[in-house]
């Protein structure tokens, strides 16, 4: 059977190939054997192997909507662009290539069914493109007018912005796009579309504004096996479509929109994860008396040194035998290159350590009820697979702890040591996005708060690429799009993030950046919904109390040069905390703690990596100032 | 002599006769006597020195050394009452800088001139600042160890020893660059190979030495290394050093400030060296797997090194003009291809075909390998009965993306296979291709698949080269018993694997069976640059568990038998001397002070929740345990804001405290 399937497969896959090459889409491989009768509703994403219509008529109505309203700010957007770079030649091809792109998931499940894949797509190459944008092309519209300035560099500058323009458009004339169904924490589901380029963080920012939560870095994307039992929620950072094409067409897997707490526990409680791998019946106490400085000095040591830090993780686990329902129990140990296991009869020293996997291919998922379908000692289990392996395999490996805390910190040590620095990158990303959006709910309430926002904020606000009518006031609304884009243009100064789709990019030539309103005003924190007096009551309580008046109490650091009797005693008392705004001679003098608030752990370019865990902070930071842009933190 | 010291009336009329050596301690140095008296200040004695000598001569570097005390007499104001001498004092009018012989993290030995006046903390900034290695104040020196005699005879006469002696550096500018070198660097072509030793990693040690070399056999021969720190704050003449000695310069505290590959060409290398050699004397512990990597990426450096330097070409060896001849026609090969049409090249995509036996193991099968049409086009291998069926269905096609490439090469054998593990929805698929010398090119192909990307790519050459260097390397490497004369002709040419691994490595595996695992690891760091092989290199090390802790043997307050304290950048640990387990760890951040109690040589060190400790320091000084805390604590307050400027006084006033009496 598997034989034959393959050929099946690879039959199609030659009528594809064309229409392959447009789309750049999944490869033709991983296309599994045709199902003459593909059961629609199960569906719970289109990847395009069916026709357009079938997986619209699968979706339930508000989805249509939804998903009209994405189709529609495509097309506008589009149209916009198309203004804009009429005069190059070059792009007559691919305008309105979002529109197109949109649809060629349709044209590509045409050609699957009816074997014309070809004539399939040319037919909507050749029928579907021009509409929207003939009638655009000749319309003489905006970059000529605004040119009394029409010095030469603007000129050529105009002409490289159209250049990249069509670049762009190039690009995106590939763009695939899914429609994925998203299933809420109420049952409900969401469509949406996700285009090739997409990272799950873009797409969670997606879900944000359709779903008005409240932000909070603990939502994430979600993906089940029901037929593995598994699950594990995408990495921000992720490409989604990527993750979607290893699933097979047929497949039950769901994407949920959730909120877990454990996908970003480690920043939260560092010392769980850090501090905890000896002793546990003190550990347990103390860990809820760590402080958010030591929180933090803990996370600059593990995240922002020329290495990242992975924690000491070792124990016994149970590995399930290969291919049998039995677990035996191992001593395993995390190391930053692969998870090794002590052999018989050897100690634990490095030598003799063997190695049982490392990371580079596969992924870490929870298993649920792994004691039912495995007879695993424990329901608290974890797998480790190659995200294409869709069906029980000998290549997957279960493993299975005594306890949940025991299987957050595996699950989370792997996540650390197998993509490392990005998690924290990550991490920040959501906490600056969590911190917006707890703006944005403080200016839905206390509108007071910023008198000046709604007003400079742009009228552009109803044509958000995304289509989004969003529900709030407008004002409100307005001012939270300007913040994000000011978060997403200042992100973009950071190499490598948010360099896609940035919605503010193409329209640049229309606002300049110069007619920006300053950044709206912006709390660091990530879990703070409180009022905007919060961050004054923060620096007086500081890091809870015990440090905060041990502080005060004990002098600076300094030596201690006493002539005892006995003999010559020196003494340095490392670290102290201070005043934030002592003068700067004094400053130089010691080692000192800076007491900070608990919340400011958003990360800026004025932190400084300390070896040891100690924080110094240069006058007056300590205090979270309102008045401060968002953009001007980001390095 | 007790009737001298009265030093207040009498002698301000009257003066007295001071005697100073000229020259460093000798007994039989020259010397010059001068009239003094108790007011007179150093400057002035300086001065009348100099005339007394009379010779035409730079004095400016020189200084008085009182050898009774153990101290320079270097601030010129002072008279000589304050500084209490009297006639009997020893005094010696010696230059402050003597040349020292520095053995450098790459174990490379550099004559140069040392400040020995200077606390240590300053001359390692010093010297640091002539090497252009920023950040001075995480390096430190140590003692060399006494060496027995008689090796040494047999090992000295080959070593070259750099000279930067004859170098002298402007005070406070940092240098210019001057032909991609600081310009003090470029002024003669020894200085200029000096900085090419200092900043271009070394080829691998030979493997016969480095068996021979000294490793530790257990924890408490680690502390060994650590007893010989010289201390921060006192002077190199304190400390008995003498002009010419020997001294090592390694990284001491081990939290590396903003390293940067640009700026640091000499730290990185340095660093990258004192790593390796961690490795390879197994100072620091891996597993197999990881020892694969670093092998790898010392391979891949090393490789860089080497093609870096001017015209070397080398090619006695048959394996290396093979390979040079394969390359060349490559070249042809791809230049040919290359300039026909620039669309043509940009959207066709090179494609492999050609007659290969495949082999699919599978339960129960005793099939070998059987022979296939196989072609290989983007990410995709696709294979058929024959030729002539080729346009028709294949057997099977794989798409490899994502899939693991595993090379399973014998040279000597003549067995060029790759192993393909290929995912799948419903687990992974074994495929073996058999090849003979198209094997670079399917396996480069393979491995650019794997990732996603197609042989177009523009990194498909250099696989295909990668491929076949190692495959010579191989051909060297395996030599095997009957082919010994080849044996140290490699090694000289830096291409045994035994000199990129630690010595029990040498003994589990043999050379033939280590290759193939160091190229599976090199396929992964490939395409890294010179620097980033370095730095991924450190920063592997740095994810090593035992990163970073020196050990000190101590013994605990209350405790009857000697334990080793770990002290790392952030915490304090505890380990049992003879398992070798960790007991109890204490960190930094959460210590109040410590105190050191010189008399009974115990440091006693209180933490919060009033935890507090106590212990005697057995196999070093507890100065060098109090340095190292002290150090740490002191790193942990750099600022990116600040830059390199240093605080120099909080640094001495959290390492010193013993000498402020």
């Amino acid at each position: 059977m598997g034989e034959s399937s393959e050929d099946i497969d690879q039959m199609f896959s030659t009528l594809l190939g064309e229409m392959d090459l447009l789309t750049q889409s999944l490869g033709v491989d991983t296309l599994p054997p045709p199902d003459p009768n593909p059961p629609r509703a199960e569906f719970n994403y289109s990847v395009g192997f069916k026709d357009l219509n079938e997986s619209l008529n699968a979706l339930e109505d508000q989805d249509l909507d939804a998903l009209m309203a994405d189709l529609v700010a495509d097309i506008s957007e589009a149209e916009q662009r198309t203004i804009q770079a009429q005069k190059e030649s070059l792009q007559n091809q691919h305008h309105s290539a979002s529109l197109q792109a949109s649809i060629f998931s349709g044209a590509a499940s045409l050609g699957y069914g009816t074997n014309v894949a070809a004539t399939g797509i040319s037919q909507y190459e050749d029928d579907l493109p021009p509409p929207p944008a003939d009638p655009v092309l000749d319309l003489p519209l905006p970059p000529p007018p605004p040119e009394p300035l029409s010095q030469e560099e603007e000129e050529a500058q105009a002409k490289a912005d159209k250049i990249k323009l069509a670049l762009e458009k190039l690009k995106e004339a590939k763009v695939k796009k899914l429609v994925v169904k998203v299933h809420m924490n109420d049952n409900s589901t969401k469509s949406l579309m996700v285009d090739e380029r997409q990272l799950a963080r873009d797409v969670l920012d997606n879900l944000f504004e359709k779903t008005h939560c409240d932000c909070n870095v603990d939502w994430c994307l979600y993906e089940i096996y029901p037929e593995l039992q598994i699950e594990r929620f995408f990495e921000d950072h992720e490409n989604v479509v990527e993750v979607l094409s290893d699933w097979t067409r047929d497949t039950e897997n769901k994407i949920l929109f959730l909120e877990k707490e454990e996908k970003y526990a480690v920043f939260k409680n560092p010392q769980n994860f850090y501090l905890d791998n000896r002793g546990k019946k003190e550990s347990k106490e103390t860990n809820e008396k760590m402080n958010a400085k030591n929180k933090e000095s803990l996370l600059e040591e593990s995240f922002c040194g020329t290495s990242i830090i992975v924690p000491e993780l070792e124990g016994a686990l149970y590995l399930k035998e290969d291919g049998k329902k039995s677990w035996k129990r191992r001593y395993f140990l995390l190391r930053a290159s692969g998870i090794y296991y002590v052999p018989k009869g050897k100690t634990k020293t490095s030598r003799d350590l063997a190695c049982f996997i490392q990371f580079e291919n596969v992924n870490i998922y929870y298993g649920t009820q792994h004691k039912m379908k495995y007879k695993a000692p424990t329901d608290y289990c974890f797998v480790l697979k190659h995200p294409q392996i869709q069906k029980e395999s000998q290549y997957i490996k279960y493993l299975c702890c005594d306890d949940t805390r025991t299987l957050n910190q595996w699950v989370m040590g792997i996540r650390i040591a197998k993509y490392g620095k990005t998690l924290y990158d990550n991490y920040q990303r959501a906490v600056a996005k969590a911190g917006l959006a707890s703006r944005w709910t403080n200016l839905g309430t206390v509108n007071a708060a910023a008198p000046a926002q709604p007003s400079t904020g742009p009228k552009t606000g109803t044509t958000q690429p995304n289509g989004q009518i969003p529900q709030a006031t407008h004002s409100v609304s307005a001012v939270l799009q300007e913040a994000q884009r000011h978060a997403e243009t200042s992100k973009d100064k950071k190499p490598a993030l948010g360099n896609h789709h940035d919605p503010a990019v193409p329209r640049a030539p229309h606002a300049p950046k110069s007619s920006l309103p300053p950044p709206p005003p912006v709390r660091r924190s990530s879990d703070t919904s409180g009022s905007p007096a919060t961050p004054l009551k923060a620096k007086g309580t500081g890091g809870g109390g015990l440090p905060a008046a041990r502080a005060r109490a004990r002098p600076r650091p300094r030596l201690r040069q006493a002539a005892p009797r006995g003999g010559q005693e020196a003494s340095c008392a490392p670290q102290e905390a201070r005043e934030p705004r002592a003068p700067r001679r004094s400053r130089r003098r010691g080692a000192r703690f800076h007491v900070r608030p608990h919340e400011s752990f958003a990360k800026e370019e004025r932190q400084r990596v300390l070896g040891t865990g100690m924080m110094s902070v240069p006058e007056g930071e300590a205090s979270l100032t309102p008045s401060a842009g968002f953009a001007s933190r980001l390095p | 002599m007790a009737g001298m010291k009265t030093a207040s009336g009498d002698y301000i009329d009257s003066s007295w006769e001071l005697r100073v050596f000229v020259g460093e301690e000798d007994p039989e140095a020259e010397s010059v006597t001068l009239r003094v008296t108790g007011e007179s200040h150093i400057g002035g004695v300086l001065l009348k020195i100099v005339e007394q000598i009379n010779r035409k001569q730079d004095w400016s570097d020189h200084a008085i050394w009182w050898e009774q005390k153990r101290q320079w007499l270097l601030q010129t104001h002072w008279t000589l009452d304050k500084y209490g001498i009297l006639a009997d004092a020893r005094l010696f009018f010696g230059p402050q800088h003597r040349p020292v012989i520095l053995r450098l993290p790459n174990r490379r030995a550099l004559r140069l001139r040392a400040s020995f006046s200077q606390p240590l903390f300053q001359a390692v900034a010093a010297i640091c600042r002539l090497l252009s290695i920023r950040h001075p104040e995480e390096l430190s020196l140590l003692r060399a160890p006494e060496k027995k005699e008689k090796k040494k005879k047999e090992k000295e006469p080959e070593e070259e020893l750099y000279d930067l002696s004859k170098v002298v550096l402007a005070g406070g500018v940092a240098p210019a660059l001057f032909r991609g070198m600081p310009a003090h660097f470029s002024d003669s072509a020894q200085t200029e190979a000096c900085y090419h030793m200092l900043s271009r990693p070394q080829p691998p040690p030979d493997p016969l030495l480095l068996q021979r070399l000294p490793r530790p056999s257990s924890l408490s021969d680690k502390t060994q290394l650590h007893s010989r720190w010289l201390d921060s704050s006192r002077c190199l003449m304190q400390q008995g050093i003498k002009a010419g000695d020997a001294l090592w310069l390694r990284f001491k505290y081990y939290s590396f400030f903003d390293l940067d590959p640009k700026t640091d060409p000499v730290r990185l290398t340095q660093l990258y060296e004192q790593a390796r050699w961690d490795l390879l004397l197994e100072e620091i512990d891996c597993t197999e797997e990881e020892m694969m990597v670093f092998a790898a990426l010392q391979y891949h450096i090393n490789k860089l090194s080497q093609s870096g330097e001017v015209g070397e070409p080398a090619g006695t060896d048959p394996g290396l003009d093979d390979l040079d001849v394969a390359l060349s026609n490559l070249e042809v090969k791809l230049e040919g291809s290359a300039p026909t049409d620039v669309l043509d090249s940009l959207t066709t995509i090179p494609e492999l075909k050609d007659h290969l036996r495949i082999f699919r193991p599978r339960k129960l099968t005793l099939k070998g390998y059987r022979q296939h049409w196989v072609v290989f086009k983007e990410t995709t291998l696709s294979y058929y009965k024959s030729q002539d069926e080729a346009p028709g269905d294949p057997i099977q096609q794989l798409n490899l993306k994502g899939c693991e490439v595993v090379p399973d090469v014998n040279v000597s054998g003549q067995k060029f296979c790759i192993k393909l593990l290929v995912p799948s929805p419903e687990g992974m698929s074994e495929i073996y291709l058999r090849c003979q010398d198209q094997y670079a090119r399917w396996m480069a192909g393979c491995r650019l698949a794997s990732k996603g990307r197609t042989m177009a790519d523009s990194s498909y050459t250099s696989e295909v080269q990668a491929i076949l260097a190692f495959l010579s390397l191989q051909r060297t490497g395996s030599g095997g018993p009957g082919n010994h004369p080849h044996g140290p002709d490699a090694s000289a040419e830096g291409l045994n694997p035994y000199g990129l691994v630690a010595p029990r490595f040498q003994r589990k595996f043999k050379a033939k069976q280590l290759t193939p695992r160091i190229l599976e690891a090199h396929q992964n760091v490939a395409q890294l640059s010179l620097a980033e092989a370095q730095l991924r290199f450190i920063q592997a090390w740095q994810s090593l568990p035992d990163f970073g802790i020196s050990y000190v043997m101590v013994r605990f307050k209350g405790s009857r038998k000697d334990e080793i304290l770990g002290i790392a950048n952030n915490r304090l640990i505890r380990i049992d001397l003879a398992v070798g387990d960790v007991v109890k760890t204490w960190r930094f951040s959460n210590m109040r002070q410590w105190n050191v109690n010189w008399d009974i040589r115990q440091v006693a060190i209180e933490f919060d929740e009033h935890i507090n400790v106590a212990f005697s320091c057995v196999s070093a000084s507890c100065r060098i345990v109090h340095e190292y805390i002290g150090g740490y604590i002191f790193l942990s307050t750099r600022e990116r804001a600040r830059g390199e400027e240093l605080d120099e006084d909080l640094f001495l006033q959290l390492t010193g405290g013993h000498e402020a009496f």
